[in-house]
């Protein structure tokens, strides 16, 4: 009789301490202070960004004394994670990067503040007016808008110009094809014993760039077929491993795994990668003697379809909680980030490329000397990133399949036709 | 007579909230922490996770996805395999380590220290340092080996044959200290009659061990290698800071921890990764039960 008693009593305990925990104050970062200071926290997951990050939210400070904004940066491989496990406990951050990747989840579930008419005083048609329709698409769900257009990125060939000179090679221009490339690696590689191009296995830096060049597509236009079969993805993936497996120009995987491609390329063993834009500003700021420059992708010299032209393309954006607590301060800050002011201070601390159309020029001019031009030339043959609801699922799938193309316990084609099933089923439950 | 009943009835009463306000934050934390995580794991595995806590009841098909799929058996025997490739190692060098501290030796604080160091370390930290360490072209072990005359460099991480074994020494080096501070303390507690006794008689130091320290000490190690195993089937830490998600090697290092992780944080599969929680509960509990049986056998109590 005892036992049971204590177990009741225990019960009760322990239900009045789980609805204590429940009915905890579900505002985790936005408070507003005793003086009418209102605090917003900013986070974002690329470290080389924050100083431009600090920058923005300085100037908006400056304008408006009645906010305070803490700018933090969590790395990408934790981003996901923590942002989400933010989600289900309802403490986002106040204003937080988005990636395509995961957007559509995100605002599928209703977290996303709907910022559709954000500047409706100003002008209609002010995100289309002013940045690229892809990347107002991106943050575009069922026609409403989740957030304003940060910057975009697109991946570009660096190399460094002293190994070059070393092996006695002409830099790389918009005449290189994959031959060329090919051909000035074996060259290096036998000149000097340093590695050409590196060729990790990387996506967005790597194999997609050389699947849409060789005129194949990853995921096809209404998202319900993957392209892992088609004969230009497997003509670019097949190149890309290649690249890696087939030649000593490379680093192999192994090696790479060890020590990536920056790294070598940062201690001047390697003298070619493909590089994000996204990456220059580490490279610009911490490796000042590395004589480096950029160059566009080499073509495909017999693309299955297209002009053999082609780099991967991306944007993010700023978005907010639909529950947060100061939406009218944020959405304000919000307002001024997606303004051509706020644009050129992104782009002149080096943030990344500017989102605001015409504002390129003040992130080109952080590098001088260097033609990181190149990047926003780029734009014109930019393919979008591809992206899925569910590729937070199938990809780390895929990659592990892609992997064992590198092992040799797969062949191209069997990973292509596991890729594509595995895919073409995610694809169906979207 | 009825007044005292009930004072009797009272005094019970506050006995028993009295003992209960003591344990309450025990309890109260397991509660919290652990009884009612478990059971929502449970519930979790017969469900698929939709975005942000969205759930869809699917009865067992997490368990048939697991059982039916390749890589979970590969996982599976990735992690018996660490741990009886750890576990055996690291007692038999902690009990050695306990041995010699226990001698009647200058510095014995210092060396315990030293050894116990590893212990106090971040695993984060020291995976960095070993992977480092491991690194084919610049680390110091292979810079060491081609010194001594090695023909060839090792790919201890990124060698699908040497990654695990590569993985085990961190994991021993690291885990030696504890261990032979625990079998220290039952060495300690021996008393030092039965070794003199032995000595009269005429006993080696070999047979004294045997005869003597080894019984003695054998309820602590029981419970260091109940411990040990348990610590070994949930190895995440050390795979997951020295081995790359496109590692050629992967395959052979990832535990069902790290499995756990990718799927439940990574892919986001939480219900999937849940039945994958409970298969660890599993072995962990067979594992123990049979030896909880086979203790009968080796571990001393009463002398």
């Amino acid at each position: 009789m005892s036992c049971l008693k204590k177990i009741v009593l225990l019960l009760a305990i322990s239900a009045i301490v789980l609805s204590g925990c429940s009915k905890k104050d579900s505002s985790a970062s936005a408070k507003g202070g005793q003086d009418g200071v209102v605090t917003l926290t900013m986070l974002g997951w690329e470290i080389y960004q924050k100083p431009g990050m600090v920058a923005l939210a300085e100037e908006y400070m400056r304008q408006n004394p009645n906010v305070k904004i803490n700018v933090d940066i969590s790395a990408w491989g934790e981003y996901w994670t923590k942002l989400e496990a933010m989600a289900n406990t309802n403490t986002l951050p106040d204003i937080f990067w988005m990636h395509t990747n995961e957007f559509e989840r995100y605002a599928e579930a209703g977290l996303l503040a709907d910022i559709t008419d954000l500047y409706d005083d100003v002008e209609d048609n002010y995100y289309y007016n002013h940045f690229p329709s892809n990347l107002v698409l991106n943050a575009t769900y069922e026609g409403k808008i989740y957030g304003v257009p940060k910057d975009w990125d697109t991946i570009g060939l660096a190399y460094n110009k002293d190994i070059f000179d070393e092996a006695g090679l002409e830099y790389p221009d918009e005449t290189w094809t994959w031959d060329t490339l090919k051909e000035a690696s074996i060259t290096i590689k036998e000149k000097t014993g340093k590695y050409g191009m590196m060729a990790p296995q990387n996506e967005q830096e790597g194999y997609l760039n050389l699947i849409y060049q060789a005129g194949g597509y990853y995921l096809n236009e209404d998202i319900t077929k993957s392209g892992f079969m088609e004969a230009g993805t497997i003509k670019g993936m097949g190149e890309w491993i290649s690249w890696n497996t087939d030649y000593d120009f490379s680093p192999t995987q192994a090696e790479l795994s060890e020590l990536y491609t920056f790294e070598r390329f940062f201690a001047e063993t390697g003298a070619m990668l493909y590089m994000g834009s996204w990456g220059i500003n580490n490279m610009y700021i911490n490796y000042p003697d590395l004589n480096w420059d950029i160059a566009v992708l080499p073509r495909c010299p017999d693309p299955v379809s297209g002009d053999g032209r082609a780099s991967i393309y991306n944007g993010l954006s700023y978005a907010t909680g639909s529950g947060n607590k100061n939406l009218d301060v944020v959405k304000d800050f919000l307002k001024f980030l997606g303004t051509e002011e706020a644009a050129i201070i992104h782009g002149a601390n080096g943030a990344a490329i500017p989102a605001y159309n015409g504002t390129g020029d003040s992130w080109i001019n952080n590098y001088e000397g260097k033609n990181v031009k190149a990047f926003v030339d780029m734009m014109d043959y930019g393919v979008q990133f591809p992206y899925s609801k569910t590729k937070n699922e199938w990809f780390p799938k895929t990659e592990s399949l892609i992997l064992d193309v590198y092992t040799g316990s797969k062949t191209l084609m069997e990973m292509s036709q596991a890729c594509a099933k595995l895919v073409d089923d995610y694809l169906m439950t979207e | 007579m009825s007044l005292s009943t009930f004072g009797r009835y009272k005094q019970k009463i506050f006995d028993s909230a009295a003992g209960l306000g003591m344990v309450a934050p025990t309890i109260i934390g397991l509660i919290i922490l652990n009884i009612y995580p478990f059971f929502r794991n449970i519930w979790m595995s017969f469900h698929k996770s939709g975005s942000f806590g969205k759930w869809t009841f699917i009865g067992l098909k997490n368990y048939t996805d697991m059982f039916s799929s390749e890589g979970f058996w590969k996982v599976t025997g990735n992690t018996l395999l660490f741990a009886a490739m750890t576990v055996p190692l690291t007692i038999i060098i902690a009990l050695l380590i306990a041995q010699l501290l226990n001698q009647k030796i200058q510095g014995k604080g210092i060396f315990r220290a030293i050894y116990f160091l590893p212990m106090v370390v971040a695993p984060a930290a020291i995976a960095m340092v070993w992977k480092w360490m491991f690194n084919t072209d610049f680390g110091i072990i292979n810079i060491v080996l081609t010194s001594l005359g090695a023909p060839v460099k090792m790919n201890w991480i990124t060698n699908p044959n040497t990654v695990m074994l590569s993985c085990s020494v961190v994991v021993i080096w690291s885990s030696i200290g504890y261990d032979a501070i625990l079998l220290l303390s039952g060495l300690q507690s021996i008393s030092t009659t039965y070794y003199e006794a032995a000595t009269i008689d005429g006993a080696s130091s070999f047979k004294k061990f045997f005869k003597i320290t080894l019984p003695l000490v054998s309820p602590t190690m029981f419970f260091v290698v109940i411990m040990r195993i348990m610590a070994a089937i949930k190895i995440f830490d050390i795979i997951y800071m020295m081995i790359e998600p496109t590692n050629p090697a992967i395959k052979n290092a990832q535990s069902l921890m790290y499995h756990f992780y990718r799927e439940s944080f990574v892919m986001n599969n939480k219900g999937y990764g849940s039945a994958l929680a409970l298969w660890m509960v599993f072995i962990i509990a067979v594992v123990t039960f049979i030896q909880f049986i086979g203790q009968k056998k080796w571990v001393v109590y009463d002398v």
